[in-house]
C-alpha cells in the first residue's frame, strides 16, 4: 500500500535579486530574458547538498529516523561520492538508513517522491539545485537556487490517489559534461511538444488512475519546461486551479529538480481538507501524482513563509561572482589552498558534519570532543556522550567583520559563540544582517561549505552561525 | 616553587637589524647582520658560541625548517642548533631555550636568534597557516586582526565602555607608538601620525582600522647569553641579567569552555604572575621602569596593560589617555615604537623587545633613553586572544 506525504520542507537562500535589474544591465545587448519577479541566489558556500540538508532538517529527528533517504539533483557537486551519504551524516541519521541518489533529470525530485510513496515506507526525499548558467542566458535570470523535501510514511495529511509516468526523451534543453550550462531549444517547439505529447497524456492517465475528474483538482504544482505549458494543459482539461509552481518561479526561480516539490508544498499549504492536489514533475517525460488532502500537512505553512523572507541583492557584479560567471582577481591572499584528507574525514568527519560535540561527566558539553575534557574541573581522560549542536541556538560572545582575510563574499564574519549547554565554538557567521553581527546576538546553525579546493575538485562542509530569523523582503 | 633563573644568566651582547621591507636581503643576510652586531657588542668570536636556538614562526619557504638555515647562514661550527616555533612568541621562546641552557650549566655561552622574512609573500598581513587536518574541518580561517579585533567588543561589553571612547584610547596607543617610532633609527615606520588620521583610517577588521594594526616586516634580532661569572671575565662587571622568563600556553579552555568573556588574555595574567614571582617583583607598577609589550594591535596593548597588572581592570583606556604609557609617562611602553612601528618580523619580535630594554638598561637608547631604568619587562604573545602563548621576560642589572 502506498505511503502518504507526512511532512514537507523547503529552503531558499537569503539573497534575492530582481530580474529587472539583470535585464536592465543587459539591455544594451538586446538579449531577451525574463523581467518579472525575483531570483533566489545561493551564497558562495551553499550548494545542492547544503540546501537539501537545510530543507530536510525540520523533517528528521534522531528519535525517528526514516528507512531511506533519497537525494535528487542535477547539480550535485560530487559525481562519484553519494550526496545522500553526506546528507545522512549532516542530518545525524543512522548509517543503517538506505540511501540513493537520483540525477540527470529535472524530474528526479518527483520520481524520488513517487518511488518513496510506492515503497510504502517511512522515507525522506530531498531535492536541491544550484545550477550553473551563463551570463546573458535567459536561464541565468529564470533559474533559482533552492531545495525541497518531503517525508513519506503512514498517516500524514496527503494521500496518493493515483499516478502516472511517461518517459519521452525530448531535448528541450540539456547539460552535459562538455556543456555544463543549459543549452535550450526554441520555446514554441518545446511548448507544443511538451503539452501534446507529455503533459496532457500523463495528467490524463494520473486522473484516470486516481479515478477522479479533472474539475476536482483544486491545487496544482506543475513544473513546466517553458512558461505557458500548464496554462495550455489546464485549458484543455478545464482545470481552473492555481499552479503554485508559478509562484516559485516568480518569487525564487526555476529550481530544477526541487521545483515541483517546492510548488507542491505551497499547494499543500493552500489546500483545504478534502481538496485534491495535482503534482507534475517534468524532465525527459513527466510524473503526475494526484493526492487527496485529508489534514494540514506538517511544514507546508513554513515553506510558504519562505517566499516572503530574504535580503535584496542589488549588485550585479556580486551576483555574477556568486553564480561563478565573473572571476574577480582577489589577490594573492586568495591563493591559500588546503587539502582535506580522507583519513581525517573518516576519523572525525562524522562529528564534524553532524556538528556533534561531547558531554563530559560533569554535564558540560564541548566541541570537538577530546580525551581530556576542556572543563578545568575534570582532570582525567574520559569518554564523552554525543551531543548534536546543529539544532541548538547559541549567542555571540565575540565578533568581527574581517576585511583582510580572503572570502569570496566579504566581509568574513567570525567569532566565538556560546551554547547554553556549555559548548563554546569559534565559528564563521553567515546571512549577515544589514547592521552586521553584535556581541549577544542569538544565532542558529546552518550547514555550509567550509572549504573549497577547486584545483582538486573537493569541498568540505561544516556549520556556520546565522541570525535566528530572516528579514522580510523589503525590510533589508 | 622552583628557584628559577633570576640573575643566573647574563646578556653580554645583542644585535638587531633594521626592520622593514628589506628587499635588499634574505633571511640569511638578516641573521648575519644581527649576529655581527651582537658579537661586536659581546666582544667575543663566533666560535665561542656553544649552542644556538633559532626562532622562526612563519613562511617556512623563505627561512626553511629545522636548525639548518641558521647553521648554514651563520656557519655555526658543528654546535647543537635548535629551531623553536611558538607563533608570535617565538623570539622569547628562543631566548628561553638559550637562557635555560646556560642556567643549567649545559653550556657556557649560547645564542638566541629570531628571524622572519615576511615580505617575500607578496602581500600585506601574515600568511595563513593550516590548523591541522582535524581543525581545518571546522575552525574558521580568520586573519590576525580579525581575531584580535574581537577583544574590543568583548572589552567594551565587560566594562560598559562606549565604543567611541574605546576607539579613541586605541588610537592613542598607536599615536604614542608612532611618536616613539620616529626616534627609532631601525624602526620600520618612522613617522608621527595625527589622531584624526588614525581614527579615520579604513577598517581592517571591525573596529580595527589600518593604524590599529602593526607593521609586517622583515628582520632579525639576537642575544648572546652566558653566566655572570663569564660575563665578568669578559670585562662586563655589571651586565644585564635575566630576572625571569615565563611562558603560558592555552589548553583550549578560552575557546571551548564558557568561563571566559573574551575581554582579556588570561595567559598574560598567568605568565606575568609567574614572572613577577621569579623576579621577586612585588609591586609591578612601582618597580617596572619600561615595558615592551606585544602591541600587534592597539586593542591588544590596551588589554595587556590590565593583564600585566599595570592598570586596574577597566581603567586602561583612562590610563592610556592620561599618558601613563607615553614616552614621558610613569611606565613608558614601546619606547622603540613597538610592533606597531618598529615592525613585526614574527620570530624576531620577542628578541627585538629585549634589545630595546637591554639598551635602556645600559643607557644606550639615544634619543629614546629614559632616566633611571633598572627593570624592564617584555611581553610576547603568540596566537589569538582565545588560543595563545604568552611569554613574559624581565630584565635588569646584576648589581
Amino acid at each position: 500500500m502506498p505511503g502518504n506525504v507526512v511532512a514537507v520542507g523547503g529552503y531558499l537562500p537569503l539573497l534575492r535579486i530582481e530580474r529587472k535589474l539583470l535585464a536592465k544591465e543587459l539591455a544594451w545587448s538586446g538579449l531577451g530574458m525574463p523581467r518579472a519577479g525575483l531570483r533566489a541566489v545561493a551564497g558562495w558556500d551553499e550548494d545542492a547538498l547544503t540546501m537539501a540538508v537545510e530543507a530536510a532538517r525540520a523533517l528528521v529527528s534522531t528519535e525517528s529516523a526514516p528507512a531511506a533517504l533519497r537525494f535528487a539533483s542535477t547539480s550535485a557537486y560530487f559525481t562519484d561520492r553519494a550526496q545522500s551519504g553526506i546528507a545522512l551524516d549532516a542530518l545525524a541519521l543512522p548509517r543503517t538508513v538506505r540511501t540513493a541518489d537520483l540525477a540527470n533529470t529535472r524530474r528526479a525530485g518527483t520520481s524520488a517522491l513517487l518511488d518513496a510513496l510506492l515503497a510504502g515506507t517511512d522515507e525522506l526525499v530531498v531535492a536541491a539545485e544550484k545550477r550553473p548558467t551563463r551570463a546573458g542566458s535567459s536561464a541565468q535570470a529564470a533559474y533559482g537556487d533552492g531545495a525541497a523535501a518531503a517525508r513519506t510514511g503512514a498517516g500524514g495529511g496527503a494521500t496518493l490517489l493515483g499516478h502516472a509516468s511517461l518517459t519521452h526523451d525530448i531535448v528541450d534543453r540539456y547539460t552535459s559534461r562538455d556543456h555544463p550550462t543549459p543549452y535550450a531549444y526554441e520555446e514554441r517547439f518545446v511548448r507544443d511538444v511538451t503539452v501534446a505529447e507529455i503533459l496532457l497524456p500523463a495528467v490524463r492517465a494520473a486522473l484516470d488512475a486516481a479515478g477522479v475528474s479533472a474539475d476536482r483538482i483544486a491545487q496544482v504544482a506543475c513544473a513546466e519546461p517553458v512558461s505557458g505549458c500548464w496554462k495550455s494543459v489546464a485549458g484543455k482539461l478545464r482545470i481552473a486551479a492555481p499552479n503554485h509552481c508559478d509562484t516559485v518561479t516568480e518569487q525564487a526561480g526555476d529550481l530544477g529538480a526541487a521545483h515541483a516539490l517546492l510548488g507542491f508544498a505551497l499547494a499543500l499549504a493552500a489546500a483545504a481538507p478534502g481538496e485534491l492536489v495535482l503534482l507534475v514533475g517534468f524532465g525527459g517525460g513527466a510524473d503526475a501524482l494526484v493526492f487527496e488532502v485529508t489534514a494540514p500537512v506538517a511544514g507546508a505553512a513554513e515553506v510558504a513563509a519562505l517566499l516572503d523572507e530574504g535580503q535584496a541583492l542589488t549588485s550585479i557584479t556580486r551576483f555574477l561572482s556568486l553564480v561563478g560567471e565573473v572571476s574577480l582577481d582577489w589577490g594573492m591572499r586568495s591563493e591559500f589552498e588546503q587539502k582535506a584528507q580522507a583519513t581525517a574525514l573518516e576519523r572525525v568527519g562524522h562529528d564534524m558534519i553532524g556538528f556533534i560535540g561531547g558531554r563530559d561527566s560533569s554535564g558540560n558539553v564541548q566541541f570537538p570532543k577530546s580525551a581530556y575534557p576542556v572543563n578545568p574541573a575534570l582532570t582525567e581522560p574520559e569518554k564523552m556522550e554525543d551531543v548534536r549542536l546543529a539544532e541548538l541556538h547559541a549567542k555571540v560572545v565575540s565578533i568581527t567583520a574581517d576585511r583582510l582575510n580572503f572570502s569570496p563574499d566579504p566581509p568574513f564574519d567570525f567569532g566565538l559563540v556560546q551554547f547554553d549547554n556549555g559548548a563554546r565554538v569559534l565559528m564563521e557567521m553567515v546571512d549577515r544582517p544589514a547592521k552586521g553581527f553584535a556581541v549577544g546576538d542569538a544565532v542558529r546553525m546552518r550547514l555550509r561549505i567550509k572549504s573549497l579546493n577547486a584545483r582538486l575538485g573537493f569541498r568540505t562542509y561544516f556549520w556556520k552561525a546565522a541570525p535566528i530569523a530572516r528579514p522580510k523582503l523589503g525590510d533589508a | 616553587m622552583a628557584r628559577g633563573i633570576s640573575d643566573k644568566v647574563a646578556i653580554i651582547g645583542m644585535g638587531c637589524t633594521r626592520f622593514g621591507e628589506r628587499w635588499d636581503v634574505g633571511a640569511d643576510g638578516l641573521m648575519v647582520e644581527a649576529l655581527a652586531e651582537a658579537l661586536a657588542d659581546a666582544g667575543i668570536e663566533r666560535n665561542r658560541i656553544e649552542a644556538a636556538w633559532v626562532g622562526n614562526a612563519l613562511d617556512d619557504i623563505n627561512v626553511g625548517n629545522s636548525a639548518l638555515p641558521a647553521a648554514h647562514a651563520l656557519r655555526l661550527p658543528g654546535i647543537p642548533v635548535t629551531r623553536v616555533e611558538n607563533m608570535c612568541a617565538t623570539g622569547t621562546e628562543a631566548l628561553r631555550g638559550a637562557a635555560y641552557a646556560v642556567a643549567s650549566g649545559a653550556v657556557d655561552i649560547a645564542l638566541a636568534i629570531g628571524v622572519e622574512k615576511l615580505k617575500d609573500t607578496g602581500y600585506g598581513g601574515l600568511p595563513l597557516r593550516t590548523k591541522g587536518v582535524q581543525n581545518d574541518l571546522w575552525m574558521p580561517y580568520g586573519s590576525a586582526p580579525g581575531t584580535f579585533a574581537q577583544l574590543a567588543g568583548a572589552y567594551a561589553a565587560r566594562h560598559g565602555i562606549d565604543a567611541g571612547d574605546l576607539k579613541r584610547a586605541m588610537a592613542h596607543v598607536s599615536w604614542k607608538s608612532h611618536q616613539n617610532g620616529a626616534l627609532s633609527p631601525k624602526a620600520h615606520l618612522r613617522s608621527a601620525v595625527d589622531m584624526d588620521k588614525i581614527l579615520n583610517a579604513p577598517l581592517i577588521a571591525d573596529p580595527l582600522g589600518l593604524f590599529d594594526c602593526c607593521g609586517v616586516s622583515d628582520g632579525a634580532a639576537c642575544a648572546i647569553v652566558t653566566t655572570p661569572e663569564i660575563a665578568a671575565a669578559l670585562g662586563k662587571n655589571d651586565p644585564v641579567t635575566i630576572k625571569a622568563i615565563q611562558l603560558c600556553a592555552s589548553n583550549g579552555w578560552e575557546m571551548q569552555f564558557g568561563a571566559w568573556d573574551g575581554a582579556s588574555v588570561p595567559n598574560t595574567q598567568v605568565a606575568s604572575g609567574r614572572a613577577y614571582a621569579e623576579a621577586g617583583i612585588k609591586d609591578p607598577r612601582a618597580e617596572i621602569d619600561v615595558t615592551e609589550v606585544h602591541d600587534c594591535f592597539s586593542i591588544t596593548e590596551l588589554v595587556i596593560m590590565e593583564d600585566l597588572g599595570l592598570s586596574d581592570p577597566g581603567r586602561a583606556p583612562a590610563d592610556i589617555m592620561d599618558g601613563r604609557y607615553d614616552a614621558g609617562g610613569a611606565i613608558p611602553c614601546q619606547l622603540d615604537g613597538g610592533l606597531k612601528c618598529f615592525g613585526h618580523p614574527v620570530g624576531a619580535s620577542g628578541l627585538r623587545m629585549a634589545y630595546e630594554v637591554y639598551n635602556q638598561l645600559q643607557g644606550r637608547a639615544g634619543e629614546r633613553q629614559r632616566d633611571n631604568v633598572d627593570i624592564g619587562l617584555t611581553h610576547n604573545l603568540g596566537g589569538t586572544p582565545f588560543n595563545s602563548v604568552a611569554a613574559v621576560a624581565i630584565l635588569g642589572r646584576l648589581k
